[in-house]
């Protein structure tokens, strides 16, 4: 048979999916959606950000979720010095892990230096810049692009924190 | 084939199954999880290896859900194994988690299957695209209608039978706590003039969507006679048998497939039973819609070819019958889809244990626990006893 005779078709596979958080990472996004930021207490007294709702050593069912700071320390960075679509912001950033001060793990999100790679530094401060809340009576058209990619209001979302810039005192 | 340890269950626990939980994927296994551990009397150190189980992950959306469960489910530092043999699956993981008792690799394994279905749909995650055909649209009525009409064709079986198993299978979920639907104002009238949804399938004939989760703590002999001396009778195991076959084949028997002849023999041969119908006490199969039962029931050999719906009108299989079926209320009243092979199979167990509560028949000493998934072309089987064998 020659190769012309085996025939290809394309095949996009697409389907609604719903996701359910439950009540140790509906927590952490429904305190983002009030402008403040929850960790879990877990067994060995180590406070995990974002919160996970099984400790990561013994297992056992975690459910003491306590307030840690908005602002905090860069651990590590990896510069984004051509964004794509969908990533947090439009100009070049870094990806950082962040330790938020009262946390003793840290917590990945971009940092905003003004696209100017040589302001960030492992050890420097940042603090969150957050959405403003949403107002009563605003519409949903107003609030999210179909992707999601262009926020207005806090509404429970990791990007509820537009991004960590420098500054911010322990 | 069995191992050369003789395998005990003795611990099962299940969430209520429901339309929607609320909970987490890991807080659904979870649960489960932890009501198993806890009638095993057990802690999360205690267990050696867990064997999780669960449908087409297209299901949630949520691919390789196991790789996120480690910690929800005690597995970390420990081995983790997923099984998946579509709706079948809790069966077939149930029987991997024995194998690793029986074959003397591990003394102590938690199993746990699930399924989530409110995070989609999954009558329609079956019946996607293809392309160079038209597409379906069946689901997974559309696909068994075909296979229940021949039988009926066949058999000359009257129209209520699959009203009388609909009716029987909803009745029994009043008695079980965990039963997704309790349908207390259900009648024989209701049923039959529900909405006709595949013909013959009627709405009430047809299983719901379940989130929802099943566990088992599976020990070697040592852990069963430890629970049995401390009045907690275990479950032995006394036979498993999986077999399978492909989905398109012009010469395969849907409505009786030779797999699940040829397992249901190998697990009664395991079992040293030659009568099951005189020897096996009561039945947890595998029955999403109402005639699959009659059908079943042939297949595992129960009746004759062409007997089983007379099985059904005559009321063996009702609760009060000489043998019977879905004690629980079966699939027809839950179906977290990944889980409803394994709970065919902790209702077997919880049966011989005598832990069934108000759907318990009086006296069971052998049970057998059912399930079949794909286009009837994977089947799982375990036959459990109250005696040691």
């Amino acid at each position: 048979m020659a190769d012309q005779d085996v025939l290809r078709a394309p095949n996009v596979v697409e389907y609604p999916f719903s996701r359910t958080t439950g009540p140790v990472i509906g927590a952490f996004f429904t305190a983002l959606r009030e402008g403040f930021i929850v960790g879990i207490v877990a067994r060995d007294g180590t406070v995990i950000v974002p919160p996970v709702e099984y400790d990561p050593h013994t297992s056992e069912s975690l459910t003491e979720l306590v307030e840690v700071g908005d602002t905090g320390e860069v651990r590590s960075w990896a510069w984004v010095g051509e964004p794509l679509d969908g990533q947090p912001l439009g100009r070049p950033f870094a990806y950082a892990l962040i330790k938020l001060d009262g946390a003793d793990t840290p917590m990945v999100h971009a940092v905003d230096t003004g696209g100017d790679p040589s302001k960030i530094s492992t050890g420097m401060r940042v603090r969150a810049k957050w959405l403003p809340a949403k107002p009563a009576g605003a519409s949903e058209e107003e609030q999210t692009d179909p992707k999601g990619a262009v926020r207005t209001y806090r509404e429970g979302h990791i990007l509820d924190i537009e991004c960590f810039v420098p500054g911010g005192q322990a | 084939m069995m191992g050369s340890e003789r395998v005990a269950i003795v611990g099962t626990g299940q969430t209520k199954h429901q339309a929607t939980n609320d909970g987490s994927i890991a807080g659904v296994v979870r649960q489960a999880a932890e009501r198993a551990l806890e009638d095993a009397q057990m802690s999360w150190a205690d267990i050696d290896a867990v064997v999780i189980g669960k449908a087409p992950d297209f299901f949630e959306g949520v691919m390789m859900p196991e790789l996120y469960l480690a910690d929800a489910l005690g597995a970390v530092g420990k081995p983790m194994f997923r099984v998946h043999t579509a709706g079948s699956v809790g069966g077939s993981t149930a029987i991997v988690a024995q194998d690793l008792v029986a074959a003397g690799i591990h003394e102590r394994v938690l199993t746990v299957a699930f399924e989530k279905q409110s995070e989609s749909e999954a009558m329609w995650a079956l019946s996607v695209s293809m392309p160079f055909q038209p597409p379906m649209h069946a689901g997974a009525g559309g696909y068994f209608a075909p296979h229940i009409r021949s039988y009926i064709r066949r058999t000359g079986a009257p129209d209520h039978i699959g009203i009388l198993v609909a009716l029987k299978d909803r009745l029994n979920a009043l008695k079980n706590p965990y039963a997704h639907l309790h349908e207390h104002e259900i009648t024989f009238d209701s049923v039959k003039e529900s909405m006709m949804l595949w013909d013959p399938i009627r709405y009430s004939e047809t299983c719901p969507s379940s989130d929802g989760a099943c566990a088992l703590v599976i020990t070697n002999e040592k852990g069963g006679d430890a629970a049995a001396s401390d009045g907690r009778p275990p479950a032995w195991v006394k036979g498993t048998a999986l077999r399978s076959e492909p989905t398109m084949f012009a010469g395969r028997d849907q409505v009786n497939p030779r797999g699940g002849q040829e397992c249901a023999w190998d697990v009664y041969k395991q079992a040293g039973i030659a009568h099951p119908r005189d020897e096996i006490d009561c039945v947890e199969m595998y029955v999403p819609f109402s005639w699959f039962e009659p059908m079943w029931l042939e297949n595992l050999h129960f009746a004759g070819v062409g007997e089983g719906w007379k099985m059904v009108e005559s009321g063996a299989t009702q609760l009060d019958g000489d043998l019977p079926v879905n004690m629980s209320g079966g699939v027809l009243s839950s179906n977290p889809i990944g889980a409803s092979g394994m709970l065919r199979f902790a209702e077997a167990a919880m049966q011989v244990r005598g832990q069934a509560g108000e759907h318990q028949v009086d006296g069971v000493r052998t049970a057998l626990g059912h399930a079949y998934g794909g286009g009837s072309q994977f089947f799982a089987m375990w036959i459990v006893g109250a005696e040691k064998p």
